[in-house]
């Protein structure tokens, strides 16, 4: 079996939650058989066919153009990297292929081309809600006209027996596939517009999002909070959505070992500091807590479109030098900032699901999360609260400030929990989801 | 007769690391030695070197009519010795023709006046001290971090032994209808006060090459006329003073040498001493000069001469100067209890007001000075820097 699949993130090129997911989901595919033709938002036309499971670690790429290929393949990279950076991707989100390439390419395909294939009038009217919301002029949205633009290429050239899409992002390259290759799509809701605007956010991506998985034969939520905002907000047919929960595997080469740089009790948050993620409401935990315990520190890893506001916000509020900002993270720098940590909180406004609360786990960190989170329904040993409910975060770090041998139990046995949850068993049920919408498929007259 | 006082600020402040919580306990050097390294060397070249060269002949073709006074912080010193020794010796040779004065002030250029007297008072010795050592000069003017002034201020200082003149900024609000060109007293009237003449000094420091000024270019003869013009009020017979201060690095880095700055310097006290109304005076002979009653100045509120505001906004405004100067004091305190001289020097040299003066959120968008000072990209990130320096000091402290 092989699957074309489109997302915006992979390792290296990651800014969230989504690329790690892939990155774990994929490669327990291809331990389980199954072809992958990756598509990314890479500079140059190229797609990267992942067979075995090292192969998500080396990314070995083809470019869609064979001359292209010939002068790609002749060279000699010394390193992963050097050989990634000449394809076009880099941890930069900024460096995805250039506003000027995209002008370029726009002006040579003609959206009418597509929609001359299109059959049934409900077909069009998904059609017509996709491509009229797939406007405006910011770099993001540029960068995915230029994207789907592109899926055009590889929906052609490459063979594949069904189409798999993460996220609003890679919806209308999935689309356009279905809609060339008449193969059956699967889309991946990790996020939708309401958790990121943590409001209703941008109505052209509602659209895109909506005119996806309707369009799509099978729709996979991360979980159950999820697939009930799906229903919910975008009516989707419930017999279409399947629940498969995210997993985590850390990766071999991890430090686990404890490094404390504070020698007080150290409270994280990980992730970007943006509405959906709750800065702020860690802020007024933190407030709290240090009233009781001015020995604690406060660390905001990550950064966002709030990490101004939180700063300064920081400073307003007189917490001296307990609340610290960390900024941009690698890799590995996130890995030292988990083994000085205690206690992880997650005070997520809405989190479809939350891969970040179960690497902290895996460090055996105590995890306090939001019970609007995905990750609540699939861990026991972290603490759930309602992200609202800042007297009760407060009382809880408290708590495990006090009982440190608590505190440190807690860490382990959800370490021990974490450690069962892996990727093998998520895959094992998506590779039942593509058995069943190709078996649907193949009974399905053709119109 | 009018007495130009020229005083100039010479201070270098120890830049911060690009620190991160990741350093911290890590023994990472907090100070970015290489930046300032460069920037000593740099300023070194296109000012310090060449000014002194300059101010050191017409103090020469003048046979001692120029005269001149400076206030060279402790941390200016200790980097002259680390990354340009020929400046400091450049200062010495200066300080030795006798017609220097070397004024006192704080160490570390800190804030310390408002947060913590014995701590000021600290880096107030150490500072005379250095000054005796460094130059043989016993200091007998006071000079506060960027002028800040307050009728506090003067009660601390004339408790210091030896000093009996402070330098202040020429304040609207307090002056009022008054001219800075006499020389005061401060509230108590135990200590002489001389006042910045702001409209002259800030058209050598901040003006002197604006295109965009209607007195653009700024002649020797130009100015000399309005200094002229300024003697015919006073029909006394009263010494006037008309005090200059500003920063030194005017000479050669705010104004580069290709503005004409040093020739005007060149040709200034020539221009000067050619008429007999008019000469040169250092701080302390103002108190031998003042033949008249002075008149008592009260400041209640601090002044600076900082901004347009020449107030503390310049790195007492936002809150993020606010809590990180609190919180470092904060730390002093337990510091001094620990009794640890190497952490009490580093917080000391984080004391330096250049620190909070990056912080500053008054002006950042439109690009004024205190952008072009800071060798941050914006006041967040300065903080940023700043209070994980805190954070790590605290952690020794602790450990």
């Amino acid at each position: 079996m092989k699957v074309l699949m489109f997302t915006w993130e992979f390792p290296p090129l990651i800014s969230g939650g989504l690329g790690m997911a892939c990155y774990g989901m994929v490669k327990a595919l291809l331990a389980q058989g199954i072809k992958v033709d990756l598509v990314l938002p890479t500079k140059e036309l190229v797609y990267f066919p992942l067979r075995e499971e090292s192969d998500v670690d080396t990314l070995p790429a083809v470019f869609v153009d064979p001359l292209m290929h010939k002068e790609y393949s002749r060279r000699t990279f010394t390193t992963v990297n050097e050989r990634l950076d000449y394809i076009g991707i880099n941890a930069n989100p900024e460096t995805y292929f250039s506003l000027r390439d995209i002008k370029l390419y726009a002006a040579s395909v003609k959206k009418q081309y597509w929609l001359s294939e299109v059959v049934s009038t409900e077909e069009q009217e998904l059609w017509d809600e996709m491509t009229t919301n797939l406007i405006g002029d910011e770099d993001l949205m540029r960068k995915v006209q230029e994207y789907t633009l592109r899926a055009d290429r590889f929906a052609r050239t490459l063979t594949y027996d069904l189409i798999h899409a993460h996220d609003w992002l890679t919806y209308p390259s999935g689309m356009l596939a279905k809609q060339i290759s008449k193969k059956p799509l699967v889309v991946h809701i990790h996020a939708t517009e309401f958790d990121r605007a943590g409001g209703p956010g941008d109505e052209r991506v509602h659209k895109i999002e909506h005119a996806g998985m309707t369009y799509a034969d099978m729709v996979i939520a991360v979980s159950k909070y999820t697939a009930q905002m799906i229903m919910s907000r975008y009516r989707i047919d419930t017999g279409k959505i399947r629940i498969i929960h995210n997993a985590f595997s850390i990766p071999v080469d991890t430090v686990l070992t404890k490094q404390r740089i504070f020698k007080g009790p150290t409270v994280l948050f990980l992730g970007r500091v943006t509405l959906q993620k709750g800065p702020d409401y860690f802020l007024d935990i933190a407030s709290k807590v240090l009233k009781v315990h001015p020995e604690a520190r406060f660390i905001v890893a990550g950064t966002g479109d709030m990490s101004r506001h939180l700063l300064r916000k920081s400073a307003a509020m007189r917490l001296k030098n307990k609340f610290l900002f960390t900024g941009f993270l690698n890799r590995k720098q996130v890995e030292r900032i988990l083994r000085a940590a205690d206690i992880y909180v997650l005070p997520s406004v809405s989190e479809p699901f939350g891969i970040s609360p179960l690497e902290a786990m895996a460090f055996g960190i105590t995890s306090i999360i939001s019970k609007q989170s995905g990750v609540a329904e699939v861990v026991h040993h972290a603490f759930k609260i309602d992200y609202w409910d800042i007297d009760l975060w407060a009382e809880t770090i408290n708590h495990l400030i006090e009982n440190p041998d608590k505190c440190k139990k807690m860490g382990i046995d959800g370490m021990e929990e974490v450690n069962r949850i892996q990727w093998d068993e998520a895959a094992e049920k998506i590779r039942h989801l593509y058995s069943s919408v190709l078996a649907e498929f193949i009974r399905r007259p053709l119109n | 007769m009018l007495n130009i006082v020229f005083y100039f600020q010479v201070h270098q402040p120890y830049r911060l690391n690009h620190f991160n919580v990741l350093d911290i306990g890590r023994d990472t050097e907090l100070f970015d030695d290489k930046l300032n390294g460069l920037v000593m060397r740099k300023v070194a070249e296109k000012c310090y070197l060449p000014t002194n060269k300059l101010l050191l002949d017409l103090i020469k073709q003048s046979e001692g009519r120029f005269k001149i006074a400076y206030s060279i912080t402790g941390t200016a010193i200790e980097q002259f010795k680390l990354y340009s020794p020929e400046t400091l010796d450049s200062f010495k040779r200066l300080v030795d023709t006798g017609c220097v004065e070397i004024m006192g002030e704080t160490y570390f250029h800190s804030l310390a006046f408002l947060y913590d007297t014995n701590e000021f008072l600290d880096q107030v010795a150490m500072h005379r001290d250095l000054m005796q050592k460094e130059f043989g000069y016993y200091t007998t003017t006071f000079r506060n971090t960027e002028l800040i002034y307050q009728d506090r201020l003067s009660d601390l200082i004339y408790e210091v032994e030896g000093f009996n003149t402070i330098v202040t900024e020429g304040v609207d609000r307090i002056l009022q209808w008054r001219t800075p060109l006499y020389a005061y007293k401060n509230y108590s009237k135990d200590i002489n006060l001389l006042l910045k003449y702001y409209q002259l000094a800030d058209d050598i420091a901040f003006r002197f090459s604006n295109r965009d000024w209607p007195e653009f270019p700024l002649t020797v003869q130009k100015f000399v006329s309005w200094i002229d013009h300024l003697t015919l009020a006073e029909k006394g017979g009263k010494n006037q003073f008309l005090n200059l201060f500003m920063d030194y690095e005017t000479f050669g880095e705010h104004q580069w040498a290709s503005s004409g700055i040093f020739d005007f310097m060149k040709y200034f006290p020539k221009e000067v001493l050619a008429r007999p109304h008019l000469g040169f005076a250092t701080p302390k002979e103002t108190t031998e000069l003042a033949n008249y009653q002075q008149e008592s100045l009260s400041f209640p509120q601090p002044v600076s001469w900082a901004d347009e505001e020449r107030d503390l906004s310049a790195w007492l405004e936002n809150d993020m100067q606010k809590n990180a100067i609190e919180t470092l004091y904060e730390l002093f305190d337990k510091i001094k209890q620990k009794g640890d001289p190497e952490l009490l020097r580093t917080a000391r040299l984080l004391s330096t007001s250049d620190h909070f003066y990056y912080m500053c959120s008054k002006y950042f968008q439109d690009g004024d000075v205190h952008k072009y000072f800071s060798p941050y990209d914006s006041p967040d990130q300065a903080y940023t820097y700043f209070i994980t320096a805190l954070a790590e000091l605290e952690e020794r402290i602790l450990g």
